[in-house]
């Protein structure tokens, strides 16, 4: 009934659907094994830019290496460091667990964005992006996104700037209509979730704008003041592939954005090995 | 300068858009109870068909810089109509600031969830679907189902079917809506009229909207909002009432002319008419 007009991002991911995804791959030879085995995210920073990650939580395993929030300022938006290192919903914590559950050796970056400071305003979440872009992150996972037209402009700009920068920015689809900022670029790695109860289990969806699907419903989750949850919806699988993008930087430094979402899409499930 | 916007407007175009926003306010205050009614029919759609406990919608007030439940149903909803939190509080806040729709469960489990949400209305959920009414325009609240009975938990399928309901609500409240925010629409009007003459400046064009509104928050009005209000009322009632209430105030509205004439009169020096003992 609803499949006709819900921008379903997860629909080719879900039951019978996913047997369209087995493709043969023009990458001859690559193996999860080759793509990111023996590794454990060592070397690599996971910024995730949302509403904060709590230092102590147990699922973020002390891993938390920096904690900032960006403030509205005078006139343009300011970073500054959050010793205290909260987070606001639990949201932030969540999406840092999952991260640490696959790629255990990478530090990880809270960006906070949203709070009672700064209402998640589309400038601010921007200038919280371009600050983690320019530190360095080697991997940015954004489980939000904004629909404001006139930052289309400001957020195309920073997803190049990343993609150039060897910045890899993995973004959470957003199941509203109209389009929504940068989940449908082309320079980030979109996600939506499916409903295979396995981290290590994700697509890769050749029709776009959404590429990838990864663990997304009924997943259990780290949540605000040291506690847990059981969570669905793109924004949880999202870190699970930024947590993969993670483990194959690690082990393959020196590859590009373009190269990492290559990897991804020919390890997948459903890609068979082929010319 | 400033302080004078009719020397830069003119009295008389002054004049107008007080008129203008005057009657503005007036439509959007009898359009209340219309948008209440669909909000409150697109609940009780989603509270039937997800077999739910409760479902609700919080709409953002921008002047108050809350996200209040407006509407609710359900036997468990009723307790959260009324109920303002911040617009980055609990799951509510974040599904509104985001813009990302989720689906919790084992709520009930984590006592520090939604903490203050649940306080406020004694009913602590198990589970939640939270998805934020949106449009082109930008968010403007969010729809909440609580406690599926059949199941434990919100599916994937129920996340995308709570955005259809989203939807209807989102073009409800854009459809009937005249117009929230008087202030943007005079900004945009003057803006658009200043176009060909150079635009003026953001500040100028505040002040000219600040000197068209200004009146709307007169403590003297205070009577016609509450007169507005009743009437807002009554738009449902059957036609006879309806009759029966315009011919009373078309009564009073004579005698109120009448007493005015006879004040004037008095003031000028001529005979004032008196009642008759």
């Amino acid at each position: 009934m609803t499949e006709d007009y819900l921008p379903a991002w997860s629909e080719p991911f879900v039951g019978d659907r996913r047997e369209r995804l087995v493709r043969l791959v023009p990458i001859a030879g690559m193996n999860r094994e080759m793509a990111l085995g023996g590794v454990d995210g060592a070397g690599v920073t996971v910024a995730i830019v949302d509403s904060g990650v709590e230092r102590d939580h147990p699922a973020v395993g002390g891993k938390l290496v920096r904690s900032v929030r960006v403030e509205p300022g005078d006139e343009d938006p300011v970073v500054v460091d959050d010793p205290e290192a909260i987070d606001v919903v639990g949201h932030g914590t969540a999406c840092a667990g999952i991260i640490h559950g696959l790629a255990p050796g990478a530090d990880l970056m809270s960006v906070r964005v949203l709070g009672p400071d700064n209402r998640g305003k589309g400038a601010i979440f921007a200038a919280g992006l371009e600050w983690a872009i320019a530190q360095g992150a080697t991997v940015v996972n954004l489980s939000l996104s904004s629909k404001s037209d006139a930052l289309f402009g400001v957020f195309h700009e920073i997803a190049d700037a990343a993609y150039f920068a060897n910045v890899l920015l993995v973004s959470a689809a957003n199941n509203v209509p109209g389009p929504s900022y940068p989940s449908l670029f082309s320079s980030v790695v979109s996600v939506a979730a499916h409903d295979v109860a396995d981290r290590w289990t994700w697509f890769y969806n050749p029709q776009p704008p959404v590429e990838f699907g990864a663990y997304g419903v009924d997943v259990e989750v780290a949540w605000k003041d040291g506690g847990r949850m059981i969570a669905t919806g793109n924004s949880f699988a999202a870190p699970h592939v930024a947590g993969l993008a993670a483990l194959i930087r690690s082990k393959h430094p020196g590859a590009t954005p373009f190269e990492v979402k290559a990897i991804l899409a020919a390890v997948s499930d459903g890609a068979r090995p082929g010319g | 300068m400033a302080d004078d916007p009719s020397r830069r407007l003119g009295q008389e175009a002054l004049d107008l858009l007080q008129a203008i926003a005057l009657r503005g306010e007036v439509a959007r205050r009898l359009e209340t109870e219309s948008t209440l009614a669909v909000l409150r029919s697109v609940v009780e759609a989603t509270v039937a068909l997800f077999e739910a406990e409760a479902a609700s919608i919080a709409l953002y007030d921008a002047a108050a810089d809350r996200l209040v439940f407006e509407v609710a149903a359900g036997e468990q909803g009723q307790g959260v109509i009324g109920v303002a939190i911040r617009p980055d509080e609990g799951i509510a806040g974040y599904v509104f600031t985001s813009g990302q729709a989720l689906a919790l469960s084992d709520v009930a489990s984590d006592p520090r969830f939604g903490r203050t949400v649940a306080e406020k209305t004694a009913y602590v959920p198990r589970s939640i679907v939270a998805v934020p009414l949106v449009d082109d325009l930008g968010t403007m609240g969010v729809l909440e189902v609580l406690d599926k009975r059949s199941q434990a938990a919100f599916s994937l399928r129920d996340i995308e079917l709570a955005g259809v309901f989203a939807r209807q609500a989102t073009v409800a409240i854009r459809a009937s809506r005249v117009e929230r925010d008087l202030g943007s629409l005079l900004r945009a009007t003057l803006h658009d009229q200043s176009k060909a003459s150079g635009a003026p400046s953001q500040g100028a064009l505040d002040e000219l909207v600040r000197a068209g509104t200004e009146r709307l928050d007169r403590e003297d009005d205070s009577r016609l909002w509450a007169l507005v209000e009743q009437v807002a009322r009554i738009r449902g009632s059957d036609p006879d009432r309806l009759e029966l209430v315009t011919d009373l105030l078309g009564a009073i509205a004579r005698q109120g002319e009448r007493d005015a004439r006879a004040r004037r009169r008095g003031r000028s020096g001529a005979p004032a008419r008196r009642a008759d003992p």
